[in-house]
């Protein structure tokens, strides 16, 4: 299904496509009515619409683009050749090009995806979620944005696992600002960072819907955390199913419309998320993870604050709902947790206390 | 001639003394009033010349010139009215004195009768100073009362100051004045929030200013209200210091009650610090002195509203300087804030979704950062109430909580100093066991916490053991503190 590596020089004329700043889509049309040499001629002659500044770019010989990349320590991947992943090559419409920082999915992964404007139950789940893919080994591919695609990436990273983020801008930039360190976290930790557009592209609404197909193209599975009725994640739900992947939600409740957009896919179909073991079972299955190595169980503690842990979960809790899940008097519930935070086990934040794991196990 | 009445007025919050001097001369019937009157004081003339005729004495014939001394310093307001007319009635020799000198305020009706007027406690304050009866306004009784030791003639009219002046009548020596009616809502009122109850004890305890966030409808401003019930009662310094300042805003309030101002964010500089036109007078951060400035909708407040409170509530003082004129006056408030998490209130709810933009949410949390924002000894978050907390019992009435804060207060002042303006150094000085040493630099290896938040946990911590009555800070202690520093 792969097509076969085009001839080099062609590659160039891609690489100058890339920069003139058009939709995907759109240079993927010119390129089929002819090839990407006449189309990078057709722009520069001014036969195709294009702003001046695109085709000022397209006319920067791509040899000095290499060099641009290299420097900024970018590499670029042609379709068909050998890091393209080629679950990602399979879908209808694949990038001609992924530029790259950090490594390239060695094995297919799972996307995670949300609403931007995520309630704490829905950041709490990312979270957890995240953090257990992560220990687990499979790769999750999120968009960094903010909301469920920041806290994934987020429990990933605190659990020491590895992901993938895929930009909806040039990779000479973090989208939003904020999610920089989170990025260069998960560039730490082995994962990569890629975007179709070159260097120099600036966010765009309407460039993260098309990225949106590449999430789940690098994914067997894509779980959509949180979301509302007709939101983006509901973009890439559908994109998901059109690729063939194994779409699942996280249900929420059904009076809620923050959950509307999770609770209508499993309606028409899409199998619920109860928990992370729901979660690890499937991937399992798809063989996304190895089921034989089995997680790291936590170091058992035996102790009193045992039992504070479990009551902290997954998705975490507040100190009224600790207090009553405990049934202990405040203050001693205070100094329990911060022995706990202490010790570097918990964090917290707005309130909510999570259980952190991977980096504080030492403790 | 000699004077012997004297008024006063206000510099800041120093009273200072007036002296009404009055000279009869010998051309026609002429009344001059020099020494920087303003219109109330100039239009004093003609009260007095109505109060004496309607009270049956007879303005001197001759020339009758009043300078109230220092001459430079401006007096403001009707207070000056009756030690006017007293000083033109003995000037005349219709009176005569039998006090080594007399402390006079109140304004004169045309009838005259006294009427309740301001300066009455600078008054009663320099007449305590110098030793000598003070005459008052009969309605202003109790806020001079509140001066010890001091002869008081509460009068209804001007032949009743008069008999004052002659010592006809006898002084009522003054009093303290009767615990107040008027109190505080109870904590009892606010069902579940434990968590936000403690902070608000720790809070009273060691004076620590207290940060709370939490979406909207959760009682932050409830709790915030109650706050003032739950301080330790006056002591009479500190009721006269409020008094002092009140005063000099020529404001009343409800006498031995703990101020609570509530400035609303679009409030002014000046409004905040302090200032006005003329004599500067205490904004609401200095009229909150000993008792507590309650910010709501802290994010909403212009950044350099906040950034200008940070010094004075360092300093416990604030200096405002107006046309040559610097008054400084004194502002030990607790400070209360209380913030949503974002615009809308609701980003990080379980139910409930955000409509805030990401940007506005990030620009709003900015806000509440920096140097006033490090201030907030004690931080913490209000979320949402299970149901069974809401309809569950009453909390614990203030009262209770009071008695245990006034117990941490006492072992503060043995110590010196209330916990909440303790610096690094004198927190170094404090007792503390080696595993309490052991969890504070375990928690600064971790890089949970920094060196502003050091000393912030280090400072609860004290107070924590205070209100546990331990000699030490133990771990127990530490380990508490290091759940008041809740992010926004």
């Amino acid at each position: 299904m792969s097509p076969a590596a085009p001839p080099v020089p062609y590659f160039f004329h891609r690489l100058r496509l890339a920069y003139s700043g058009l939709h995907p889509e759109r240079i993927h049309t010119l390129v089929e009515a002819s090839d990407p040499v006449e189309t990078v001629r057709m722009i520069e002659t001014g036969r195709v619409k294009a702003a001046p500044a695109a085709r000022e770019a397209v006319g920067v010989p791509a040899e000095r683009r290499m060099e641009e990349l290299s420097s900024a320590g970018v590499s670029v991947v042609l379709l068909g050749t050998d890091p393209y992943p080629p679950w990602l090559a399979a879908i209808p419409d694949p990038p001609d090009l992924l530029f790259v920082r950090g490594a390239l999915p060695t094995s297919v992964g799972v996307a995670m995806v949300g609403s931007r404007r995520a309630t704490r139950y829905g950041i709490n789940l990312a979270k957890a979620m995240g953090a257990a893919l992560g220990r687990r080994g499979a790769v999750v591919v999120s968009g960094l944005a903010r909301g469920i695609d920041g806290a994934a990436h987020q429990g990933v990273v605190e659990a020491g696992g590895r992901g993938v983020a895929v930009l909806g801008c040039g990779l000479d930039r973090w989208y939003p600002v904020s999610h920089r360190r989170l990025g260069e976290a998960l560039l730490e930790n082995g994962g990569g960072v890629v975007s179709e557009y070159p260097p120099g592209t600036v966010p765009e609404p309407w460039r993260f819907p098309v990225r949106n197909r590449i999430i789940t193209g690098l994914s067997r599975v894509v779980l959509v955390v949180e979301a509302a009725a007709g939101g983006g994640a509901l973009i890439s739900a559908r994109l998901g199913l059109e690729q063939g992947r194994e779409v699942v939600a996280i249900p929420g409740d059904i009076d809620r419309a923050t959950s509307r957009g999770c609770n209508e896919l499993i309606r028409d179909g899409a199998m619920p998320v109860l928990g992370t073991a729901d979660m690890l079972e499937l991937l399992e299955q798809e063989c996304i993870i190895d089921p034989l190595e089995v997680g790291r169980r936590e170091s058992g503690p035996g102790d009193a604050k045992g039992g504070l842990e479990e009551a902290i979960g997954e998705t975490g809790a507040t100190l009224e709902v600790l207090a009553e899940r405990m049934g202990w008097p405040l203050t001693r519930l205070l100094v329990s947790v911060g022995e706990l935070e202490s010790e570097g086990r918990i964090s917290r934040e707005s309130g909510v206390i999570r259980l952190r794991r991977g980096r504080g196990s030492d403790g | 001639m000699s004077t012997r009445v004297y008024s006063a007025a206000m510099t800041g919050v120093t009273p200072r003394p007036v002296s009404v001097e009055v000279h009869l001369g010998k051309t026609n019937s002429k009344f001059g009033l020099v020494g920087l009157p303003d219109t109330a004081v100039r239009e004093a003339r003609y009260r007095v010349r109505a109060a004496m005729a309607s009270s049956g004495y007879e303005m001197p014939r001759s020339e009758v010139t009043v300078n109230l001394a220092p001459a430079d310093l401006p007096k403001a307001g009707s207070a000056f009215d009756l030690p006017i007319a007293l000083g033109v009635l003995i000037a005349d020799g219709k009176v005569s004195i039998r006090h080594p000198g007399v402390v006079a305020v109140g304004e004169l009706a045309l009838d005259g009768r006294v009427r309740s007027c301001r300066g009455v406690l600078a008054a009663t304050l320099v007449a305590a100073r110098r030793g000598i009866p003070c005459i008052v306004p009969r309605e202003m009784a109790e806020e001079a009362a509140l001066v010890p030791a001091v002869d008081l003639y509460a009068v209804g009219g001007l032949s009743e100051a008069v008999s004052a002046v002659e010592a006809r009548s006898a002084p009522s020596s003054s009093r303290t004045p009767a615990a107040p009616t008027l109190s505080f809502p109870d904590m009892a009122d606010v069902r579940g929030q434990e968590f936000a109850r403690r902070g608000l004890e720790i809070a009273a305890a060691g004076r620590h200013h207290l940060l709370m966030s939490g979406p909207p409808g959760m009682g932050k401003t409830m709790l915030a209200k109650r706050l003032p019930g739950i301080l330790p009662r006056f002591s009479g310094e500190e009721e006269m210091e409020v008094a002092c300042v009140w005063a000099a805003a020529n404001r009343r309030r409800p006498v031995l009650v703990r101020p609570f101002r509530s400035p609303h964010h679009t409030a002014s500089v000046a409004g905040l610090l302090g200032g006005g036109s003329g004599i500067p007078t205490p904004g609401d951060l200095s009229l909150a002195h000993h008792g507590v400035l309650f910010l709501d909708e802290l994010g909403e407040f212009p950044a350099h509203l906040i950034d200008s409170l940070r010094q004075p509530l360092e300093e416990g003082l604030v200096t405002i300087t107006r046309r040559g004129v610097s008054v400084t006056f004194p502002c030990r408030a607790l400070v209360v804030a209380a913030t949503n998490p974002c615009p809308c209130g609701w980003s990080n709810d379980t139910v409930r979704q955000c409509r805030c933009s990401p940007a506005s949410v990030e620009r709003y949390r900015r806000r509440l950062s920096g140097p006033l924002l490090d201030r907030f000894d004690v931080r913490v978050f209000l979320g949402r109430m299970e149901t069974e907390e809401m309809i569950g019992s009453p909390g614990e009435p203030s009262e209770a909580v009071r008695k245990r804060v006034e117990r941490a207060r006492e072992i503060q002042a043995r110590r010196g100093g209330l916990n909440g303006d303790l610096s690094s150094a004198a927190l170094d000085s404090l007792a503390w066991s080696g595993k309490a040493k052991r969890v504070l630099a375990g928690n600064i290896d971790r890089g949970n916490l920094t060196g502003r938040g050091y000393d912030r946990v280090r400072r609860v911590a004290r107070t924590l053991a205070d209100l546990g009555e331990s000699e030490q800070v133990d771990s127990v202690h530490v380990l508490e503190a290091l759940s008041y520093r809740t992010s926004v």
